[in-house]
């Protein structure tokens, strides 16, 4: 029968036989994680255009629009394909200045300038009039991270353009998202 | 038992208990990733091999054509940076492989003149119809639902579709499709 610290002694040994073990499961558990949900993954879901970027717009007043873009995680829009227009006869959109994007040395268009996250455009309108209501264009074109285009797209907003002196007008979305769950 | 010996014993199963259920929630995830993906389009190749689009010299090229041979339809653009890194290796396996049977054919979703520039850049050896952005509605009627691109579709020799997809394709699924059809 063994003495107490000899029992000890082989519970322990038991315990180091069985730590490779479970170190190892561990490992092949981890790097099965990793590989589920580490980039590379064949077939991943995609968004569609307009979610992948979302365009909004308000009027800041009655000859001034700020355009909005959202570029979802993992996506970015081309700085160089970035148009806006006016969908509103007689209106025009004066000289916009973009922001500078981030560079990217692409292998085939050379040094491209893209946006992520957020992009905020003022538009200077002409021939406009408070109380109407002007249709914003935007052309856009933009990629996903994980190796896919879309091809050069166009949303647009109607705005109703501030008295002067008045308050700015609701940021109006392109495209609704589809699910609200408040409101 | 004393103080000492218990505390490392019970974080230790602490620690294991974690770990198996991190395994198991990998293992999960494994095996639910190696069920049967629902196609996101048709098996039926019918459609497709019914189309008939203009190449780069505008003459009519129908799909069928190419029938019993395993075709490689490949929606792309001289926009969409990762169509043309994936190109030159259409290129290389068409070189290699066309005599065993593998065709490409490229529909473009663009112009012919751009088309045939960038054709003439990486020295297509394949069909590159031009679909213009009529073709990503036609892709989009195959599974491409997001309409991005590259976006493509393989059809065996028996005339099914083996493969639908969007993003690039691997040269290891080339390879596979060749050692499985050819």
């Amino acid at each position: 029968m063994p003495k107490p610290a000899a029992a000890e002694s082989l519970r322990r040994g038991a315990r180091r036989a069985r730590a490779p073990v479970a170190r190892l499961l561990a490992l092949v558990g981890l790097a099965l994680l990793v590989l589920e949900i580490g980039p590379g993954h064949a077939q991943v879901k995609l968004l569609p255009t307009e979610e992948a970027f979302r365009f909004s717009a308000r009027a800041l007043d009655a000859r001034t629009v700020e355009a909005n873009f959202a570029v979802a995680d993992g996506y970015y829009l081309y700085r160089d394909k970035l148009r806006f227009s006016a969908g509103t006869p007689a209106v025009t959109v004066g000289t916009v200045e973009l922001p500078a994007g981030k560079v990217k040395d692409d292998q085939f268009f050379g040094k491209v300038e893209t946006y992520r996250d957020r992009v905020v455009v003022r538009l200077p309108l002409e021939n406009t009039a408070a109380g109407q209501s002007v249709t914003v264009r935007a052309d856009s074109q933009g990629c996903a991270d994980v190796g896919v285009c879309y091809p050069p797209n166009v949303q647009s907003v109607t705005l109703t353009m501030p008295q002067p002196g008045g308050p700015s007008g609701p940021l109006i979305d392109a495209n609704p998202p589809k699910k609200r769950w408040f409101n | 038992m004393n103080q000492e010996s218990s505390r490392p014993s019970s974080r230790s199963r602490w620690v294991a208990y974690v770990l198996s259920a991190l395994v198991a929630l990998a293992l999960g995830l494994y095996a639910f990733r190696l069920l049967p993906e629902p196609a996101p389009g048709s098996r039926d190749s019918g459609p497709l091999l019914a189309v008939s689009l203009p190449d780069a010299d505008g003459h009519p090229q129908s799909l069928s054509q190419w029938r019993g041979r395993l075709l490689v339809v490949n929606f792309w653009a001289t926009w969409c940076a990762p169509c043309r890194e994936e190109m030159p290796m259409f290129v290389r396996a068409q070189a290699a492989y066309g005599a065993k049977g593998l065709q490409f054919v490229g529909i473009a979703v663009d112009d012919a003149v751009k088309v045939r520039q960038f054709a003439n850049e990486i020295g297509l050896n394949y069909p590159a119809l031009i679909g213009g952005y009529g073709a990503m509605e036609l892709s989009k009627s195959l599974g491409n639902s997001v309409m991005a691109l590259p976006f493509t579709i393989v059809i065996g020799p028996k005339g099914d579709v083996v493969l639908t997809q969007l993003g690039p394709v691997r040269a290891a699924q080339l390879e596979r499709l060749v050692a499985d059809f050819l």
